[in-house]
C-alpha cells in the first residue's frame, strides 16, 4: 500500500508537472490534436459520420437485429478510422515527394552551419569554393530523395502506424463478433 | 477547397451510383507521384477474381491485401533502387579512378575540346581548324599542346578543365551500360575491376554501409507490410471457413426440406 508520504511527494510532483510553460510551448501542445485530427472520432465529423452510416448499411444488408446493426456500425467506423490514417500518411508522403525542391531538415541544418563557418572565415567578397557550392545547392534526387523522406518523416509515419494498428485491431474483432453474431 | 474538405479522400470521386467495389471500402487508391493508376486497377480486378469476395466485408479485405501488397512492391523496389543507385555511384568513382586517357576517353576530350576551341576561335581560324587542333592536342603533339594551352589560360580554364569531365562523363556512361547489361560495358569492367583485385559486389560492400540505416527502415516497412497483408489473407481464410460452414449447415438444411418434399409424393404413391 501506498504511504502517505509517498502520496504527498505524489501530489506535490503532479502539482508542478503543468505541462508545457512557456507561450510558444504551450501553443505547440495546443496544436497536438489538430495535427491529423485523428484522435477525434468519426462522429464528430459530419461527413465521416455519413461515410459510416453509409458503410454500415452495406454490411447489415436487409432486416437485421439491433446487435448487428450495432456491430456493423463498428466495424464501419473501424473501417473509416483507417482510411482517415492511411490518407495521412499519404499526404505526408506525397506531398515531400511532390516537392521539387525537397531538403531534410538536417541537411539544411549541416548546410547553415557550413555557410557561416565559412562566411566566419573569409570575407564576403570571397567567392565560396565549388565544392561547397555544390554541397549547398544539392537536394536529393530518385530513390534517394524517398529514402531521405522515410528518414524525415519516420517520427510521424510511427505515430501514424500506431493509429492504423488499433484501428485495424478494432475492425478485426469487430468483424469476428459481426459474423458470430450472424450464426447464431 | 477548405482544409476540411482536404481530409476526405472521397471528396471528389464518382457518384454513390457507379462507385466501384474499391472506391466503397477505400476510396480513391492512394498513389504516390509517378505510381500506375491503371496497373494498381488491373492487378485489384486479379486479386478480387481469385478472392471472389461474397460481402462487403470481403471487399474490405480484398482492398486491403492489394494496397498492404502494393506497399510491399513499393518499399521492395525503392530498396532495390536505392542499392543499384549507390552501387553504380560507386562503380562510377572506381570507373573514374581507374580509366585510362588513351585506351578509353581520348576521344572524350577531343570532342570536348573541340566544342570550347569552336566556340573561341582566334581570328582567321574555321571550326575544321579548331577540330583538327583537338585531335593533335589529343593525340599529345607538343605544338597544339602549347597552342591550346594559350587559348584555355585566355578563358581562364586549364586542360584539368576539360580532363575531368570527360573521364567522368565515360565512367558515367560505362556504369550507365553496365546496369542495362550491355556486353560491351560488362567485359570491360570485369577486366579493370579484375585488374584491380576487385568485384562488383566488393564494391557493394563498401558502397552500402552508407545506406545502412535507410535500407534497414525500408525493410522494416516491408516486413510491416506482409505482415499485415498476411493477417488480412488469414481473415478471409477464416471467415471462408466459417462462410462455407455456414453455407454447408445452410445446403444441408435445403437438403433437409428437399427430403421432406421428395417423400411426401412418394408416401402419396406408396399410399395409393
Amino acid at each position: 500500500m501506498t504511504g502517505d508520504r509517498k502520496i504527498r511527494a505524489n501530489r506535490a510532483n503532479a502539482q508542478a508537472s503543468t505541462g508545457p510553460k512557456t507561450e510558444r510551448g504551450r501553443s505547440h501542445a495546443a496544436r497536438n490534436a489538430l495535427r491529423h485530427a485523428l484522435s477525434r472520432p468519426v462522429y464528430s465529423d459530419p461527413v465521416w459520420s455519413e461515410e459510416v452510416e453509409a458503410l454500415a448499411r452495406e454490411i447489415i444488408g436487409a432486416g437485421t437485429n439491433a446487435e448487428i446493426q450495432e456491430l456493423a456500425r463498428r466495424i464501419a467506423e473501424a473501417q473509416i478510422d483507417l482510411r482517415r490514417v492511411r490518407y495521412a500518411r499519404h499526404q505526408i508522403l506525397s506531398q515531400a515527394l511532390s516537392d521539387p525542391d525537397y531538403v531534410s531538415e538536417t541537411m539544411l541544418g549541416k548546410k547553415a552551419a557550413l555557410a557561416i563557418r565559412i562566411l566566419r572565415r573569409s570575407d564576403l567578397d570571397t567567392p565560396m569554393p565549388d565544392e561547397v557550392m555544390e554541397f549547398l545547392s544539392s537536394k536529393p534526387e530518385g530513390p534517394n530523395k524517398f529514402a531521405t523522406i522515410l528518414a524525415d518523416k519516420a517520427r510521424q509515419l510511427l505515430a501514424l502506424d500506431r493509429y492504423e494498428r488499433r484501428a485495424q485491431s478494432r475492425r478485426k474483432f469487430a468483424i469476428r463478433a459481426f459474423d458470430a453474431a450472424g450464426r447464431r | 477547397m477548405s482544409k476540411r474538405a482536404g481530409l476526405h479522400p472521397n471528396a471528389n470521386s464518382k457518384t454513390k451510383s457507379n462507385i466501384s467495389p474499391l472506391a466503397k471500402v477505400q476510396g480513391l487508391p492512394l498513389l504516390l507521384p509517378g505510381e500506375d493508376d491503371d496497373a494498381y486497377h488491373e492487378f485489384f480486378s486479379r486479386v478480387r477474381t481469385a478472392v471472389n469476395p461474397v460481402d462487403i466485408i470481403d471487399e474490405m479485405f480484398v482492398a486491403d491485401v492489394v494496397s498492404l501488397e502494393w506497399e510491399v512492391l513499393r518499399w521492395r523496389r525503392l530498396k532495390s533502387n536505392l542499392m543499384q543507385t549507390r552501387g553504380l555511384e560507386a562503380l562510377g568513382q572506381f570507373l573514374r579512378a581507374h580509366l585510362d586517357y588513351y585506351v578509353h576517353y581520348q576521344k572524350y576530350f577531343e570532342q570536348d575540346l573541340a566544342e570550347i576551341l569552336q566556340d573561341n576561335l582566334a581570328e582567321g581560324q574555321t571550326e575544321i581548324d579548331a577540330q583538327a587542333l583537338a585531335h593533335k592536342c589529343a593525340r599529345d603533339e607538343p605544338d597544339a599542346d602549347d597552342k591550346v594551352n594559350q587559348i584555355l589560360a585566355g578563358i581562364n580554364l586549364d586542360m584539368d578543365d576539360i580532363l575531368e569531365p570527360a573521364r567522368a562523363r565515360k565512367a558515367e556512361e560505362l556504369a550507365h551500360d553496365y546496369a542495362q547489361r550491355k556486353l560491351g560495358a560488362i567485359k570491360l569492367i570485369d577486366k579493370l575491376l579484375a585488374e584491380a583485385g576487385l568485384s562488383i559486389d566488393t564494391l557493394m560492400v563498401r558502397a552500402l554501409p552508407g545506406e545502412l540505416d535507410k535500407i534497414e527502415r525500408i525493410d522494416r516497412l516491408i516486413t510491416v507490410a506482409e505482415t499485415r497483408r498476411n493477417a488480412m489473407l488469414r481473415e478471409i481464410d477464416r471467415r471462408h471457413a466459417v462462410l462455407s460452414e455456414a453455407l454447408r449447415r445452410q445446403v444441408q438444411e435445403v437438403e433437409g426440406e428437399f427430403e421432406v418434399v421428395e417423400k411426401t409424393p412418394a408416401a402419396t404413391k406408396s399410399a395409393a
